[in-house]
């Protein structure tokens, strides 16, 4: 009795720690630290607002430095090559990426990650690789999609294969707004999992548990009975 | 997982067999790893994977689901795990000290250990995990259903 009330109280307490951050329990096979979201989704436990990022590159005989703007909690990270921006008259080039608040919900899509907008004092006129993070409390993103407003139109760009888990890839040669996301009714191409997956799995597991674990019990407990009357026979005789 | 999948996923499987390695000559029974009362293991491992993954069953709209290469490292590393931290490291100080340091000790070891790899926020969690998965090991002198719940968890998340 005392082992098992010394498992459930353990067993309490992981819960309520582990209910006090999202996902709860994490080995590292999900992203290496929890999605900052602009509008988190009901299940994303504690969020803390997404940051923002700023870089000045040089412009060393004319050419612009290489060089990678990236926001503080490393959501979004975009890279530059040499030459990338065209920077007649410019000694520097200011990149700001900015996530963008309230979200954007345009008709016919769903963005997985926030949308951020990327701009730069000096225009690109090489690609650029874009990396944007998502959670794995929502959906993986099939498309990368980009905007000149943040009221639209948002038009796919093309997806890079992807380099890194949790992470999509694109490249773009114009600033503006980005957001990973797919479809509004399209299934995820990507490893995300249903909707459901995990409550099901739980129920099964509890299902499978109480099935197997009571008839043991049962038995266990008839077994220790009967080893006690047979213990007691013997004391009779 | 910041690191490139093809890179991380051999690099994690032999992560994990080098973790399961610090358990060698150690006997199984000693390890928690008998064979005796199975069915009771294999159920409170499920009870286990039920446990550690109930908070995010509540809150999740949408789980990952891993690429199988993923999935092979993540049973290598999570089994690795269990036969080091609650196999071998737990034996050794139980035959130490006796069976509450080796709960704290490899509970605490264990926790350091995830503090390399994740953000502070999840230590607590982890350390709360751990306690529990180091008290069902003492207090069932069993190590198979804490493989079986953290290679679960591992799967799921």
């Amino acid at each position: 009795m005392k082992r098992s009330a010394l498992l459930a109280a353990a067993a309490a307490l992981y819960l309520a720690t582990a209910w006090m951050v999202a996902p709860g329990f994490y080995d590292g096979f999900a992203p290496p630290q929890p999605y900052n979201f602009v509008c988190p989704p009901p299940q994303a436990g504690a969020n803390s607002a997404p940051a923002s990022g700023q870089l000045v590159i040089k412009v060393i005989n004319g050419v612009s430095d290489a060089n990678s703007a990236f926001t503080d909690d490393g959501q979004v990270v975009i890279g530059f090559l040499p030459g990338a921006f065209d920077v007649t008259g410019k000694t520097s080039v200011k990149v700001d990426i900015t996530p963008v608040s309230p979200c954007p919900k345009p008709a016919g899509l769903h963005f997985s990650t926030n949308t951020y907008q990327i701009a730069a004092d000096a225009p690109l006129i090489k690609s650029s690789t874009l990396v944007m993070r998502y959670s794995n409390l929502v959906a993986d993103p099939s498309f990368m999609y980009r905007a000149d407003t943040v009221d639209g139109p948002w038009k796919p760009i093309e997806v890079s294969a992807q380099a890194q888990v949790w992470t999509i890839d694109s490249k773009t040669d114009k600033f503006g707004y980005f957001a990973a996301g797919y479809p509004q009714g399209a299934v995820s191409t990507g490893g995300g999992g249903g909707s459901q997956i995990l409550p099901v799995t739980i129920a099964i597991l509890i299902v499978l548990v109480l099935v197997g674990g009571v008839p043991m019990t049962i038995l266990r407990r008839r077994q220790a009975r009967s080893g006690n009357a047979g213990e007691d026979d013997e004391e009779e005789a | 997982m910041s690191t490139a999948p093809f890179a991380a996923v051999p690099a994690l499987v032999l992560g994990g067999v080098a973790l399961a390695l610090t358990a060698w000559r150690w006997p199984a029974d000693k390890l928690g790893l008998g064979t005796s009362r199975l069915a009771f293991r294999v159920l409170g491992g499920l009870a286990l994977a039920v446990v550690l993954l109930l908070p995010a069953a509540a809150r999740l709209s949408a789980i990952p689901i891993l690429a199988p290469a993923l999935a092979v490292a993540a049973v290598a590393v999570s089994v690795g795990e269990e036969i080091a931290f609650r196999g071998a490291l737990f034996a050794a100080l139980e035959e130490a000290g006796g069976g509450p340091p080796a709960v704290i000790g490899s509970t605490a070891l264990w926790t350091a250990a995830h503090a390399l790899s994740h953000p502070p926020a999840f230590l607590v969690t982890v350390a709360a995990a751990g306690l529990l998965l180091g008290l069902w090991r003492l207090a069932c002198r069993d190590l198979v259903a804490p493989i079986i719940g953290h290679v679960i968890a591992d799967l799921a998340l």
